[in-house]
């Protein structure tokens, strides 16, 4: 008879503290990419956005600049102590989730579609008579009161979205 | 006062986020669909199509967005065609359309009807009937720029043809008149001539868009045939 069985089976050893933590480092890991990597996976161009996926990307990403943060710093905390006794394998497992943690959480600050559609910051205009646009490019018009703009539909395919002042009106330009 | 960015996109129609809640919003509907403002629809505010030759002869002292000089690269001045050439994710089978088909879309009263572009062209000035309202579709005399208005004058139903010019040399090739008054109007919808002169017909907000785009937005649309 073996010493194990005297034990009555439904106590169950407790988990060494260090694996419990590598669990909890695993979740705020996947927890971290996850925020970044799934929106910015379902919200991608020339993509189907079905109405659930999207919901759930909008979410995440909502969430995302606080929570990649917290993942972050939890990781690297959880890092530190687990460092010293991980073998050389999982020491490159945690630098690697270091890295995408860290990229997750600098992501989820910075808005990467205005990398690909700059906005226009402080927009310039131009009388009429010293436009050099062509009299057959089309423009998008606004009239409101006695102040009339416009705006070049060539620019506002690439800018997409312009805040603008008409006659003290605020308005969003949008193509 | 809100301030708009590009935050993604949905099927091809794009996202916007507001600076000061985070929520966001169809460009194409104005509403917010999610975050703390999800739910408010931001009002429309009329604007037209036209090519800049059209406007610059409307508003003498209209002012034009000018280019970012950085990124006067990046634009397209022949982006109809080029954008035509892009891929869709949604589609319609059995409309009879196809996705990348232009529309001149209306929604009046929340009835939604899509009249394709290529009929419109050829058939201006259209009449038609959106949810009981009159409605006139116009085709401005450079052939690109369009505009539509509600077909009343002084509250009544109104009929308007495009008078024939009187030879290819006459300087009014554009020549919009009213079947009951015999009056001339302009592109903007004002009498120039006759007992109307000085009326302007009330103009309705109109969208040039994409088969697919306007179909997937407005699922009860109904289509203009002829």
């Amino acid at each position: 008879m073996s010493a194990s069985s005297l034990y009555p089976p439904t106590l169950r050893r407790e988990p060494p503290v260090s694996s419990r933590r590598w669990f909890a480092y695993s979740l705020f890991a996947l927890a971290g990419i996850g925020l970044f990597f799934i929106p910015a996976f379902i919200i991608r161009p020339f993509r189907h956005q079905s109405p659930r996926a999207l919901l759930l990307a909008m979410t995440l990403r909502q969430r995302a600049p606080l929570g990649t943060l917290i993942a972050a710093l939890a990781c690297f905390i959880l890092a530190l102590v687990l460092w010293k006794t991980a073998s050389r394998w999982r020491k490159s497992l945690l630098v690697l989730t270091l890295l995408l943690v860290t990229f997750s959480a600098v992501m989820a600050r910075l808005n990467y579609f205005e990398w690909m559609f700059h906005p226009i910051d402080g927009a310039q205009f131009v009388a009429q008579a010293d436009s050099k646009l062509d009299a057959k490019q089309m423009i998008m018009a606004v009239r409101i009161g006695t102040e009339a703009r416009a705006y070049p539909i060539s620019q506002m395919a690439y800018h997409h979205v312009l805040n603008d002042v008409v006659a003290g009106v605020p308005i969003a330009v949008t193509y | 006062m809100l301030h708009f960015y590009l935050a993604g996109i949905n099927n091809q129609n794009f996202l916007m986020r507001d600076r000061e809640t985070g929520t966001w919003w169809q460009q194409i509907t104005g509403k917010a669909i999610y975050g703390p403002l999800q739910g408010v629809a931001l009002e429309l505010v009329l604007s037209d199509e036209l090519t800049f030759g059209e406007w610059r002869t409307e508003s003498p002292s209209g002012q034009v967005l000018a280019p970012v000089v950085k990124y006067t690269k990046e634009y397209d001045s022949n982006w109809e065609p080029d954008v035509a050439k892009l891929p869709v994710v949604i589609s319609f089978p059995g409309t009879e359309l196809k996705s990348r088909d232009v529309v001149i879309g209306l929604t009046i009263g929340g009835a939604a009807r899509a009249y394709p572009w290529d009929t419109f062209a050829k058939q201006s000035p259209i009449l038609d009937r959106v949810n009981g309202t009159p409605v006139l579709l116009v085709l401005g005399a450079d052939g690109k720029s369009f505009r539509v208005f509600v077909s009343r004058i002084d509250g009544r139903d109104a009929e308007f043809f495009l008078r024939a010019p009187e030879s290819a040399t006459d300087s009014n090739q554009w020549n919009l008149v009213d079947a009951s008054t015999a009056s001339q109007w302009n592109f903007q919808g004002c009498a120039t001539s006759g007992s109307a002169l000085g009326k302007c017909l009330d103009q309705t907000p109109a969208l040039k868009d994409y088969w697919f785009d306007w179909r997937n937005y407005h699922p009860e649309t109904t289509l203009y045939k002829h």
